[in-house]
C-alpha cells in the first residue's frame, strides 16, 4: 500500500488551503478585541474567558454534548440490528435497493422534514388527534426534551446505519465459519468477530452523529421551541444576530478543542481491539 | 453444520428483521408522505388540512428562480459527488500507506467541517473567497462543495481500507499488475461498498447544505436549500410542491433502473 | 458509461446556461439608458408581489438577478464581505449601521417622482428622517395576537405587556425568540426606552424576562408562530403586525393587540449600496415598486402593510383584502412607540442575557 502513498500529497494541499486557512482566518476573530477588522489585530483571550466566567455557557456545552450523547446512542441502538440486516440480504440488487431506500429520506430538505415533524407532533397536530380520536389525551410532545432528542436521531441515524452495514457487508465470512467451527456459537461468534469486525464502521457512525448533533442549529431551534440552548445555537446567534463574531469564533474554538479531543478518545478505545488481531 | 438448520435459522430472524426494517422505513418516510399530502392542501397551514388543490404547484412552475435552483441543486451535487468519491478514494487508499503523523494529522482537518457548525466553516471560506476577491457564483459554490464533501468520503472508506489485507496490491502487482491496474482491479471492488456509501453520503451532504451555499454563492446561483430556508421565513407550501417533485423524480428513476433491466431481460429471452 | 456521465453534465450545464440566460437576454436600449440591463436585488424571503419582478423586467426589457436573504444580519455578512448589489431590502436599524458605515449612496429624488405616494406614517422616521438613503418599502408594529374567546380585550387593555406574565395563561404563551423583540417587550412592559443603555433598565428587564420564562413556560418561536396560531395552538403571542394580518384573515377567533405602553415601529425600505453597479436602473426599481400596480401585488401577496398611501387605505377600506384586519394598519404618531437604533455593543450584551434567560431553569 506504501506505493500509493503520493496520492495523499494533492488532497493535503487542498485541504490545507480550503480548510485550514479558512479556519485558522476565523480562530483570528477568537484571540482578538472586538471590531470589524483582522488587520487591526489587538491580541486578547477575552473573548475565552467570557465563556468560562458565565456558568450558563458551560452548561448549554455540557447539555449539547449530553444530547449528542444520548442521540448517538439510539442511533447505534436502532441503527445497528437494521445494517446487520441489510448486510446479510444475499441478492446484491436488493441489497443496494435497500441502501438507497434508507438513504433517499435525507435528500428531502432537512427543515421540511423538520417542519413536517412539527406539524405531527404538535399540541393540536396529527398525532395527538389520532391519539385523542381513539379516546386517550393529548399529550405535549412539542418544545420538550424528547422532541429534539426525536429530531436529532430522526435525520441522523441513516448516516449511523449506513456506515455499519458498510463494515458488515463484505466481511471475511471465514471467520465467523472459523470461530463456529470451533463450537462457538451465535452470540458467542457475533460479540467475538463480528461486532470488533464493525467497529470501525460504528466509528465513522459516530463521527457521523455525534459531531454535526453536538452543534445542531434547526432541530433544537424548531422542536424545541427556542427554551433548549444548544452550543450550536449560541454560536449560530453570536455569528448572525448578534454580530459577535470574536465570542462566536472562540466558542466554537472551545467546542472544536473538546470534540476532537473526544472523537481521539473513541479512536483509542478502538485501537486497542484491533492491535490484538494484529491489524 | 446442518444445511437445513441454517436456512431454518435465516427464515425466522427474516420474518423478525424485516418488520424492523419496514418500521424503521415508515418512520423514515412518514414525514415525508404527510409533507406530500400538504403539498395538495388548499390553505397554507402544515397541520390543517382544509381540501385538494394544485396552486401550490402552479405557483411553484411560474417560479422561474425555483426551477433554477433545481437545475443548480441537482448540477452541483453530481459534480460535487463524483469529484469527491475520486479524490476522497484516491486519498483514503494513500492514507492508508501513509506514516502515522500524516494519517492523524488528516484525519483531524477532515473532522474539522464535521464538527464545526456549518456557519463557522461559511464564514470561513467567505472571507477566503473574498480575501481572494474571487467574484461568487457557481464556481465557489462547486469548491465549497468539494470541500466538504471529501471528509465524508474518506470517513466511510477508511473503516474498510483497515480490514483490507495490506499485502493484496502487493500481491497483484507480483503477478504482473501495474500500480494503476491493482488499485483498479484489485483495491477498489474491496472497498466497493465503502465507496458506495460515502457517494452517498456527499450528495446527501451536498444537495442539503443551506448555510454554507448561502454564503459561497452569488450572482444569482440558488439551489433548492436557499429557497427552502429563506421563503420559511413565511409559510410557502410551494416548498411542499417542490418536494413532492423532487420525491416524484426520484421514484421514477428508481423504477426505470429497476424495470429495465428486467425488460431486457425478457426481450434477450424472447429473441 | 463514464461517456454518457460527462455528456449528461454537460446537457445540465447547458441547459442551465439557457435557463437563466447567461447570455444577455436584455435589450440594447436599457444599456443604452442605464449602461447595464441587470440589476442585482437583495430582498427577504417571501417579500414581493408574484409578478413584480417579471413586470419590471418586461417594462424595461432589462434581467434582474433576485437573491433572498432571512435576517438583516446575514445580509450584512455578505456585504461587508464585498457581494455587491444594486438594491437592498434592511430594516431600520440595519440601514442607520449601513449609513452610518458609509456603505449606502444617497438618493438621486429627481429619479423617484413616485416619493410623493408614500404615507405620512413612514415620513420622517428617525433612522432617515428624510429619505436621503432609504425609501421605505413595508412597515408595521409589534403586538400581541390573542384568542379573543380566551382572552377579554379589557384585560388587555389594562395589563398591556403584563399579560404575558399573567399565570392564568401559563403553557398558553409564545415569545419571539430573539434578543431585540423580547428585550422590547420587557422594557416597554418596565415603562422604559427600547433603546436604553440604563444598566439598571436593562437589569430589571432581563428579571423581568427571567420571570416570564420561570413561570409561564413560554415557547420561543420566530416564523413558526404564523401558522400555529393560524391554528390557534395557544392563546397569546407576540407577532409582526403584518403577520398578525395574515393569522386574523386565516382564523376570526383572533385579534391583535398594541399595549399602551408603547411598541416598536419598524420599517423595511429600500437602499442603494455605494458599490451599486447599476444605480441609475436601482433608481428606476425604487421608483416601480412604490407604483400602485407593484405595491398593491406586493401587499396582497406578502400582507404585510403597503407604505403607498393609497394601496394601504385601498387595503382596509370596504372590498380591500385587509378589510376590518386591526392588524394591517399600525398605530402611527403614538409618544410611547419607537423605532429601533443600531447599537452593537446593546446588541452583545442582550444576547449574551437572552441566551441566560432561555437556558435557565424554568
Amino acid at each position: 500500500m506504501r506505493r500509493f502513498k503520493i496520492m495523499v500529497y494533492p488532497y493535503a494541499v487542498w485541504a490545507f488551503v480550503l480548510i485550514v486557512i479558512p479556519m485558522i482566518m476565523i480562530a483570528l476573530y477568537a484571540f482578538t478585541e472586538k471590531g470589524n477588522d483582522v488587520m487591526t489585530f489587538k491580541f486578547t483571550l477575552e473573548n475565552f474567558m467570557q465563556f468560562f466566567e458565565d456558568a450558563v455557557f458551560l452548561n448549554v456545552m455540557k447539555r449539547s454534548l449530553f444530547i449528542a450523547l444520548i442521540t448517538t446512542v439510539i442511533c447505534i441502538i436502532l441503527g445497528y440490528p437494521c445494517a446487520y440486516i441489510i448486510a446479510g440480504i444475499t441478492s446484491e440488487k436488493n441489497k443496494l435497493m435497500m441502501v438507497l431506500l434508507i438513504t433517499i429520506p435525507t435528500w428531502i430538505n432537512m427543515l421540511v422534514r423538520t417542519y413536517a415533524w412539527l406539524g405531527i407532533l404538535q399540541d393540536n397536530g396529527l398525532f395527538n388527534t389520532i391519539l385523542q380520536a381513539l379516546g386517550f389525551h393529548a399529550i405535549k410532545i412539542i418544545h420538550t426534551d424528547f422532541a429534539v432528542v426525536f429530531g436529532m436521531v430522526y435525520n441522523f441515524i441513516p448516516f449511523m446505519i449506513l456506515q455499519i452495514y458498510t463494515s458488515l457487508t463484505k466481511m471475511d465470512k471465514s471467520y465467523i465459519e472459523a470461530a463456529e467451527d470451533l463450537g462457538a456459537n451465535k452470540v458467542q461468534s457475533f460479540l467475538r468477530i463480528t461486532l470488533p469486525l464493525s467497529l470501525p464502521g460504528i466509528i465513522s457512525g459516530i463521527t457521523l452523529v455525534f459531531l454535526p448533533a453536538a452543534s445542531s442549529f434547526f432541530i433544537p431551534k424548531l422542536l424545541g421551541g427556542g427554551q433548549y440552548v444548544l452550543i450550536g445555537n449560541v454560536i449560530e446567534n453570536q455569528f448572525l444576530t448578534a454580530g459577535n463574531w470574536n465570542f462566536g469564533s472562540a466558542v466554537s474554538l472551545i467546542m472544536a478543542v473538546v470534540m476532537l479531543f473526544l472523537m481521539w478518545l473513541t479512536k483509542k478505545a478502538d485501537r486497542d481491539p484491533s492491535a490484538e488481531r494484529g491489524f | 453444520m446442518n444445511e437445513n438448520k441454517v436456512i431454518k435459522d435465516k427464515k425466522k430472524t427474516g420474518a423478525l428483521g424485516k418488520a424492523y426494517v419496514g418500521l424503521l422505513l415508515i418512520f423514515f418516510y412518514f414525514p415525508i408522505i404527510y409533507t406530500v399530502v400538504f403539498s395538495f392542501n388548499s390553505s397554507k397551514s402544515l397541520s390543517v388540512f382544509s381540501g385538494f388543490s394544485l396552486r401550490w404547484y402552479e405557483k411553484m412552475l411560474n417560479d422561474n428562480s425555483m426551477i433554477n435552483a433545481i437545475f443548480y441543486t441537482v448540477f452541483v451535487a453530481v459534480v460535487a459527488t463524483a469529484v469527491s468519491t475520486v479524490v476522497g478514494t484516491l486519498t483514503a487508499i494513500g492514507l492508508s500507506g501513509s506514516s502515522k503523523v500524516l494519517k492523524i494529522a488528516i484525519n483531524q482537518i477532515n473532522n474539522l467541517p464535521i464538527l464545526n457548525p456549518d456557519i463557522v466553516t461559511a464564514i470561513g471560506l467567505l472571507m477566503f473567497f473574498s480575501a481572494l476577491t474571487v467574484k461568487k457564483g457557481l464556481l465557489t459554490l462547486l469548491l465549497a462543495h468539494i470541500m466538504f464533501c471529501i471528509p465524508y468520503v474518506i470517513l466511510s472508506i477508511m473503516p474498510k481500507l483497515r480490514t483490507l489485507d495490506p499485502n493484496l496490491a502487493d500481491a497483484a502487482m507480483d503477478l504482473g499488475c501495474t500500480p494503476f491496474q491493482a488499485l483498479i482491479k484489485v483495491i477498489v471492488p474491496e472497498i466497493m461498498p465503502g465507496i458506495m456509501s460515502g457517494a452517498l453520503i456527499a450528495f446527501t451532504m451536498s444537495f442539503d447544505d443551506f448555510v454554507i451555499s448561502y454564503f459561497v454563492t452569488g450572482n444569482g446561483v440558488n439551489n433548492i436549500s436557499i429557497m427552502v430556508y429563506t421563503m420559511s421565513k413565511r409559510i410557502n407550501p410551494s416548498i411542499n410542491a417542490l418536494s413532492t417533485i423532487i420525491i416524484a423524480i426520484i421514484t421514477i428513476g428508481l423504477l426505470v433502473a429497476n424495470i429495465l433491466p428486467v425488460i431486457k431481460e425478457k426481450k434477450e429471452k424472447t429473441k | 458509461m463514464k461517456k454518457r456521465f460527462f455528456a449528461a453534465i454537460l446537457g445540465a450545464a447547458m441547459a442551465m446556461t439557457a435557463v437563466t440566460g447567461c447570455g444577455s437576454s436584455g435589450s440594447d436600449e436599457a444599456v443604452a439608458k442605464y449602461g447595464s440591463d441587470t440589476l442585482k436585488v437583495f430582498n427577504w424571503g417571501e417579500y414581493i408581489g408574484e409578478d413584480v419582478i417579471s413586470s419590471f423586467e418586461d417594462e424595461f426589457g432589462v434581467t434582474v438577478i433576485y437573491e433572498l436573504f432571512d435576517s438583516n444580519e446575514m445580509m450584512y455578512t455578505k456585504i461587508a464581505a464585498g457581494d455587491s448589489y444594486d438594491v437592498l431590502i434592511p430594516s431600520d436599524y440595519m440601514i442607520e449601521r449601513l449609513m452610518n458605515e458609509g456603505s449606502l449612496q444617497p438618493l438621486d429624488k429627481s429619479l423617484i417622482p413616485n416619493l410623493s405616494v408614500l404615507t405620512e406614517d413612514v415620513i420622517g422616521l428617525d433612522f432617515d428622517p428624510a429619505q436621503t438613503y432609504s425609501v421605505p418599502y413595508f412597515y408595521g408594529s409589534v403586538g400581541i395576537v390573542y384568542n379573543k374567546n380566551n382572552v377579554p380585550l379589557e384585560l388587555l387593555e389594562e395589563q398591556g405587556w403584563d399579560i404575558l406574565k399573567n399565570t392564568d395563561y401559563k403553557g398558553s404563551v409564545y415569545m419571539y425568540d430573539s434578543e431585540r423583540d423580547s428585550f422590547m417587550v420587557a422594557l416597554k412592559a418596565l415603562g422604559y426606552s427600547m433603546n436604553t443603555e440604563n444598566e439598571d433598565e436593562i437589569e430589571e428587564a432581563y428579571q423581568w424576562l427571567l420571570e416570564l420564562n420561570s413561570t409561564m413556560e413560554p415557547a420561543y418561536v420566530t416564523d413558526e408562530v404564523i401558522d400555529a396560531m393560524a391554528g390557534g395552538v395557544k392563546d397569546l403571542a407576540v407577532v409582526y403586525s403584518g403577520d398578525a394580518a395574515y393569522i386574523l384573515s386565516e382564523n376570526e377567533d383572533m385579534g391583535y393587540f398594541t399595549p399602551n405602553q408603547g411598541t416598536n415601529i419598524w420599517c423595511d425600505a429600500m437602499v442603494i449600496p455605494e458599490n451599486a453597479e447599476n444605480p441609475a436602473l436601482a433608481h428606476e426599481f425604487i421608483n416601480y415598486c412604490l407604483s400602485y400596480d407593484a405595491a398593491y401585488d406586493n401587499t396582497v401577496t406578502v400582507g404585510y402593510t403597503s407604505t403607498n398611501d393609497e394601496v394601504k387605505n385601498d387595503m382596509a377600506s370596504e372590498g380591500g383584502d385587509f378589510y376590518e384586519n386591526e392588524a394591517y394598519i399600525p398605530r402611527s404618531g403614538y409618544d410611547l412607540d419607537e423605532v429601533f437604533h443600531d447599537n452593537q455593543l446593546l446588541r452583545e450584551k442582550l444576547s449574551a442575557l437572552w441566551i441566560k434567560v432561555k437556558s435557565s431553569e424554568s
